[in-house]
């Protein structure tokens, strides 16, 4: 039995109730701007999943599997029996929850757009109690050290390998979980305090007739 | 005397436009053009507002940003080197908070800029009230002030404010 195909035609969504019977690789190429993707199965789990030839740890293997889930564009072919790499992070994600959570997550980012920061926004880690949702904790992980110095989304997108919106959702949840607030830039005091002072008597006389506004 | 600027933002139809309309000495330059999506009026400020005031011969630019966030290039080119400021949100429509804050963190983690937050239509119930949008948007309860963006003694309170609190932190 051969299986192969194009995203156009066939989704990673339609696929999986297929491989989760499998055991093998499947290679995925042609992608739009991303390099090739080596997914490989054995008893219903996802064991392991190479990225550009390189093995992927849980959060890019998350995010690339998110990325294939929504693919428009992109070959397909499953190499049957294909063994298992040696893989230092191995995943051990079964099939059947794998499609839901990471549709979820892309249902989650659509259905959030609204409320994700903006991407250059910097943020910093306030809590060191790691997260105890599983995909959260795979962020906060490798996020860890870049976010207790302060980072936005576009840099952590950039230095972890995945897509931006991700790394805002992630950071939009972390913060909803008050292990993060954004950084304030730091008021430069410009020891002029004379001026806000005269503009205040000026603006109070002018639209106030001189009253006092606080706690209007 | 150099003059001074203050930055007033916010989401699309917060009532930017009006406030400085409101307070400007001279009339106020403005970029409208026709909206190009559905964001609830025919007309927008896609580069900025202009309106002076001229307080103790100090003159005060008023800047107002435009509220699309694909215009966001033009809060940080306005904001930079102001002396401080205001973000306006309807108070009468919760759905623009999320980009009301969004753009707050957005401009406070990369302007270092003195700010209040001004919550307008005041004076059109049902709205929400200062205290309310101060515990969304995760803010002190004074740095954020109600208005109504059409009268000048309502207008003015986020500036007076504004002015107050930096005299307070002594970051004048």
């Amino acid at each position: 039995m051969a299986i192969f195909g194009n995203f156009n035609h066939m989704s990673l969504g339609d696929l999986l109730p297929l491989l989760s019977v499998q055991n093998g690789a499947l290679e995925v190429f042609n992608l739009e701007q991303h390099p090739r993707v080596t997914l490989y199965f054995r008893g219903g789990l996802l064991r392991c999943l190479y990225v550009g030839g390189r093995p992927a740890d849980p959060l890019q293997a998350r995010s690339t599997v998110s990325r294939l889930v929504s693919a428009k564009r992109g070959c397909f072919e499953f190499a049957p029996g294909a063994p298992v790499p040696r893989c230092p992070d191995p995943l051990g994600w079964p099939l059947d929850q794998l499609l839901l959570t990471t549709v979820t997550v892309q249902d989650e980012i659509e259905g959030l757009e609204q409320l994700l920061p903006h991407p250059e926004t910097v943020f910093r880690q306030v809590r060191s109690q790691a997260p105890e949702d599983e995909r959260l904790f795979d962020f906060w992980r490798r996020a860890q050290d870049l976010l207790q110095a302060g980072a936005s989304a576009r840099e952590l997108a950039e230095e972890l390998g995945m897509p931006l919106d991700h790394a805002r959702y992630y950071l939009l949840k972390l913060r909803q979980s008050s292990l993060l607030q954004p950084v304030r830039a730091r008021v430069r005091p410009r020891g002029n305090g004379s001026v806000a002072a005269r503009l205040l008597d000026s603006l109070k006389r002018r639209f106030l007739g001189g009253r006092q506004a606080w706690n209007h | 005397m150099e003059p001074l600027k203050v930055v007033v933002s916010g989401p699309v139809g917060a009532g930017k436009s009006t406030l400085i309309r409101t307070l400007s000495e001279t009339e106020i330059v403005d970029t409208d053009a026709l909206t190009s999506e559905a964001i609830g009026k025919e007309l927008t400020t896609v580069a900025m507002d202009y309106g002076t005031l001229t307080l103790e011969d100090q003159l005060l630019y008023l800047f107002g940003t435009p509220g699309q966030e694909r215009f966001d290039f033009m809060w940080d080119v306005l904001t930079e080197g102001a002396l401080g400021m205001v973000l306006l949100v309807r108070g009468d429509r919760p759905e623009d908070f999320p980009q009301a804050r969004r753009q707050l963190d957005y401009l406070l983690s990369q302007q270092p800029v003195p700010y209040v937050v001004g919550v307008t239509r005041q004076d059109q119930p049902p709205v929400w009230g200062p205290e309310e949008v101060a515990l969304y948007l995760g803010q002190p309860a004074e740095r954020v002030v109600g208005l109504n963006a059409t009268e000048p003694t309502s207008a003015v309170q986020p500036l007076v404010r504004l002015l107050e609190l930096m005299l307070q932190e002594g970051a004048a």
